[in-house]
């Protein structure tokens, strides 16, 4: 008898969420940014026909050998780099035999004993403060060949299953947690912070869709009962397709867990890991069918490959390439541009691309607030609008600097510049020329003499209100100038007909 | 030091090999790995000093790699001519279960 | 001219003089292999129509005043666990029974561009696990000193067809002494290149760290005429080494005096029937004879090469041989489902020494018995391979007989797996170690069979064994005694 069925089915019943501690784990496997796959130069490209993108070492011919793909293993340890992982100076590959169609050697090259990454972390924080920020810790990541895609017949009648050998070969990072993450909401945010970093390098387009990022989960429950933790047997979750998709999926299993170990006591002392999928339509997380036998993978150092020796020169010149990383951004565009800690958020999760547009604005308008109001909200509602990024947007910094420039010294006045931008994108114009376009001129200080005169001349009452102290009663001018000429700035109208008012 | 090899020992084995072995033929590979088996088991006799690193390949090089180039694939038509079956787009294969 | 008569030497230069034409040479084989491997069966696959279109174009392009290559209408045979393009290629194994590769192995498309002339694909144990090509699945081929014999294994094809003179050159694999054994049965000259030198990119893996393809032949010059040709380093395999080569024909001369040989006691104390320590004896004496020295030397763990070795061969070749799963190439059994298929397969597809050694090879690799039985292997290897360099410090080369025996009997070892892969216990030990072995007749047993001399040398030294080889072979004539027909 094991210690956990001591327990009883009464005193289980007693538990409350808050006896119950939440233990999860990672694994996330990226596709790393190739032309070509790890071991041959066939295209890595999504979505081309089945068995296109094959030759013979990738179909695992008979006599054909591999050959390391240099950039994958840079990217590897570029990921390493900036995951604060220690990189293996010597790093080799072995075999891990299993059989499935879409493994057409029967076994994948991968990484055991020595991988490219090893023990690292990622930082991870909520701006709503959901959790307090933490470290989660990085075991390893290794790199390894993707399979194909195997299609089985869905009518459950026994049709064949179908095998296409594009995706065997592609080179993919495994990312292993350690089980720091405390809730589904730590995980999500793992995640996401996770793919901005790897978006932010390159590495990886982290496309979900085209399963360019895969994750699992190892989730269990620590409960506390009496004083003493019962630890719930552990639950790979497979086929989170989305952060979304894993946060639910994390969500589920903790209730689920919690309800199973209620009903049976059962604890990790008790019952092997199991898997669990993730049904995104029922939305609920479904046990798969055993395997007859436990795997036993046989890893063993593969014969055809060498190993692959980084000097510290080498690893230092990768390091370069990093650039800064999304949360040293985040602090850089708070003490340094003083931004909202809010408002470089959503510049900094806009990608790279978006932040170095706004440094170039910045500078080029000599003003941080305005260049930021300026891109979060009418650059970002186009880019929204039009579903499209940054390096799509058809006005360059330079010239968005530009405009905000007039906006700052006041010769062009707010509303008039968002339509002056407006017509910049909309024609893919300069700021001259589509200030030009839309007929906007200066106006000189003779007009704005004239203008003035004539409007105080038909509005005498105006001019008591003012005197009588009232002085916003000018701004009813200012609107009416406006109709006469749309150039005015109407600052400078306010201004003058003061100016006038007092002098007379 | 070898255990003896059981038939269980066997049945596990070619399972994990994915091969369908007769009872006349597990007996007779039962009676094989346990001779080879002893034959082997001289070198777990040896006393090796604990640096003795293990030699895996006949070549301690490193570094052979290849840059990142796309070559042109092979055509689907020649790869899967080998196929005992494809319907000239994917292999097919049985079910996993049916 | 009697084309038989011919060196590969000599046809290559009577090719590039005019003197012969290439598809007389090519005819001349042709016509040889159809009379006589009837009873040698050391083709699987004749490719005629293929040998002489290629000589064809080989004397077109000569009388057109073009540069020919270095092996210009030199007809080769090719062990068929290389890979030929368009050519069936099948290990030997009713798995590849209809598998007809893509690509041409590295080594077979430099012999194409060397324009030597591919005869067929040779005969062998089955993925090359075997001494007699007993294990073949399609038949046996019989050694031409004496039908009832096995020729070796597993490149007894491509030591038959050479001895029969079916061909004048043939290229072999060797993982545990597949060249060397059946040259040393056969009566030819057969090398193992050092792990490295030729690339292995198309030879079907039997064990990946062990395999090395070599040239087999009459005599050792036209041995370092092929390797000539085949070695070097080659981008599509990652273990092929970067090392210069030399020219091997150009060293072949140089003197032997100051040579210094290691007799290695392990082998030479070995209970050898007295025919072969004799004839050991008399190989010794021409080596002093030329100015050679000698001095003993130990190899104390080269008696536990067979073990270190059965257990790293088979685990290889356990994985290895996991990509026969009748999905892609291979035969495939009817069956329901997935499982069904692959167990079928495999277990019809296989034959019985081939399935003994997955067993033994997963048996090896997984769970609870991979540290004793496979890195303890690999720990022994690393012992063989450091004697190895010690001894090479103190010597050039280690010589000693390549074989216990002469050619066996047809059914004489099949009962016994053991007694069979004790056959290679000379051998061994230079794959494990990764370096180069030559093996060159140097008697004849009470029996009437070839017995063979293995030299064994430092990496990448394969010159100083071809030279030995050569000026051995120009003081006796063993290598050149044919089988009486």
């Amino acid at each position: 008898m094991s210690p956990s069925t001591q327990i009883s089915a009464a005193d289980r019943q007693q538990v409350t969420d808050a006896d119950v501690t939440t233990v999860i784990g990672l694994e996330v496997h990226v596709q790393l940014q190739t032309q070509s796959k790890l071991f041959c130069g066939c295209s890595t490209a999504f979505g081309g026909e089945p068995n296109t993108q094959t030759c013979p070492v990738c179909t695992g011919m008979p006599g054909s050998l591999p050959v390391l793909n240099e950039h994958a293993l840079k990217l590897a340890i570029k990921t390493g780099l900036a995951l604060n992982c220690d990189i293996a100076r010597h790093t080799k590959w072995d075999r891990k035999n299993y059989f499935y169609p879409d493994l057409p050697k029967g076994y994948q090259i991968s990484q055991f004993d020595q991988p490219i990454c090893g023990a690292g972390y990622l930082d991870i924080s909520d701006a709503d403060g959901a959790f307090a920020p933490k470290r989660v810790h990085l075991e390893r990541a290794h790199l390894e060949e993707d399979a194909g895609k195997s299609m089985h017949d869905e009518s459950n009648r026994g049709g064949k299953s179908k095998i296409d050998l594009n995706r065997t070969g592609t080179p993919l990072l495994e990312i292993v947690t350690k089980p720091d993450m405390s809730s589904p909401a730590e995980a999500k945010a793992f995640l996401t912070s996770l793919k901005m970093i790897l978006t932010y390098i390159e590495v990886s387009d982290c496309n979900m869709q085209e399963g360019s990022l895969r994750c699992d989960g190892n989730i269990n429950l620590h409960i506390n009962v009496g004083g003493e933790t019962v630890a719930t047997p552990i639950v790979e979750v497979k086929n989170l397709n989305s952060f979304r998709a894993a946060e639910r999926a994390l969500q589920y299993e903790v209730a689920r867990q919690l309800d199973e170990w209620k009903e049976t006591g059962q604890s990790i002392k008790d019952a092997p890991k199991r898997t669990f999928g993730w049904d995104d339509n029922a939305q609920c997380t479904i046990a798969q069918r055993e395997k007859e036998e436990s795997a036993d993978y046989r890893y063993f150092p593969d014969p055809d490959l060498i190993a692959a020796v980084t000097s510290d020169e080498e690893i230092e010149a990768i390091r370069k390439e990093i650039g800064t990383l999304p949360s040293d951004l985040r602090d850089q565009l708070v003490q340094q541009y003083q931004l909202k800690p809010y408002d470089a958020d959503v510049m900094v999760n806009q990608g790279r691309g978006l932040v170095e547009f706004f440094l170039a604005v910045a500078a080029a308008c000599n003003n941080n607030k305005l260049a930021s109001n300026w891109i979060s909200q009418e650059v970002l509602r186009h880019l929204n609008e039009t579903n499209s990024n940054i390096a799509d947007y058809p006005v360059t910094a330079d010239s968005l600097g530009q405009l905000l420039t007039k906006v700052a010294d006041g010769s062009l006045e707010q509303t008039r510049a968002k339509d002056v931008l407006a017509t910049m994108v909309e024609h893919k114009l300069a700021v001259d020329a589509a200030t030009k376009k839309l007929g906007i001129r200066a106006v000189d200080s003779s007009e704005l003499d004239d203008l003035c005169t004539q409007l105080l001349g038909a509005n005498p009452k105006v001019i008591d209100e003012v005197k009588g102290g009232k002085a916003k009663a000018v701004g009813a001018l200012i609107g009416q100038a406006r109709k006469l000429n749309p150039n005015v700035n109407p600052n400078a109208v306010r201004e003058k007909l003061l100016e006038m008012i007092a002098a007379m | 030091m070898s255990d003896p090899v059981d038939l269980n020992t066997v049945e596990h084995v070619a399972r994990l090999a994915r091969l369908e072995l007769t009872a006349e033929q597990a007996a007779e590979s039962a009676r094989h790995l346990a001779s080879i088996l002893k034959y082997v088991d001289q070198l777990s006799e040896l006393q090796i000093a604990n640096d003795v690193e293990p030699f895996f390949g006949a070549t301690e090089m490193i570094n052979a790699i290849r840059p990142d180039v796309v070559c042109e694939s092979t055509a689907r038509e020649t790869i899967l001519d080998n196929a005992p079956d494809s319907d000239g787009e994917f292999y097919r294969v049985p079910p996993v279960f049916k | 001219m009697n084309i038989s008569e011919l060196s590969a030497f000599d046809i290559v230069k009577h090719v590039a003089a005019g003197d012969v034409t290439a598809v007389d040479v090519a005819q001349h084989y042709l016509n040889a292999i159809e009379a006589d491997d009837r009873r040698y069966r050391s083709y699987l696959c004749v490719t005629r129509d293929q040998a002489l279109a290629s000589a064809e174009d080989i004397d077109r392009r000569r009388a057109a005043g073009k540069t020919l290559g270095p092996l210009a209408g030199l007809p080769v045979a090719i062990k068929d666990g290389l890979c030929t393009q368009g050519v069936a290629t099948t290990a030997a194994s009713k798995m590849l029974e209809s598998f007809v590769p893509p690509y041409n192995a590295t080594v077979v498309q430099k012999l194409a561009d060397a324009d030597a002339v591919m005869l067929g694909k040779t005969n062998l144990d089955e993925f090359a696990m075997g001494s007699s090509t007993e294990n073949s699945a399609f038949e046996p081929t019989k050694n031409p000193w004496n039908t009832d014999h096995v020729p070796g294994g597993s490149s007894g094809g491509s030591a038959a067809c050479v001895a029969g003179r079916l061909a004048p050159v043939s290229i072999g694999s060797d993982t545990g002494g597949s060249i060397r054994q059946p040259a040393s049965f056969c009566g030819i000259t057969g090398l193992k290149p050092t792990y490295g030198r030729v690339s292995r990119f198309g030879l079907i893996a039997f064990a990946s760290s062990l395999d090395q393809i070599g040239p087999m032949s009459v005599s050792a010059r036209d041995t370092a005429l092929t390797m000539s040709v085949i070695s070097g380093h080659d981008d599509r395999d990652s273990t092929s080494a970067r090392q210069p080569v030399p020219d091997f024909c150009a060293e072949l001369e140089k003197p032997l005096a100051g040579l210094k040989i290691g007799l290695c006691r392990e082998h030479l104390d070995a209970e050898l029937p007295a025919d072969v320590q004799g004839a050991i004896n008399e190989a010794i004496k021409v080596f002093k004879s030329l100015g050679a020295t000698t001095t003993d030397i130990h190899l104390p763990h080269s008696p536990y090469g067979i073990a270190a070795y059965y257990v790293i061969a088979s685990s290889e070749a356990s994985s290895n041989l996991a990509r026969y799963d009748g999905v892609r190439y291979t035969m495939r059994a009817e069956a329901e489902t997935l499982e069904q298929m692959y167990g079928r397969t495999r277990t019809e597809g296989f034959g019985p020494e081939v399935r003994r050694r997955i067993m033994l090879g997963t048996y090896a690799l997984s769970s609870g018995y991979y540290d004793a039985y496979y890195i303890q292997a690999s720990k022994v290897r690393r012992l063989i391979k450091d004697e190895y360099e010690s001894a090479l410090n103190s010597v050039d080369v280690i010589l000693g007989p390549t074989c216990p025996s002469t050619a066996f009997r047809f059914g004489e070892n099949t009962k016994d797996p053991l007694a069979m892969y004790l056959a290679d216990i000379f051998t061994v030990t230079s794959n494990l170690a990764g370096n180069p072995g030559i093996s060159i007749p140097c008697g004849l047993g009470d029996d009437g069979l070839p017995i063979g001399l293995q030299l064994q040398g430092r990496p990448f030294d394969e010159a100083t064994l071809l030279r030995m080889a050569h000026q051995f072979q120009q003081q006796t004539d063993w290598h050149l005694r044919r089988p009486q027909s």
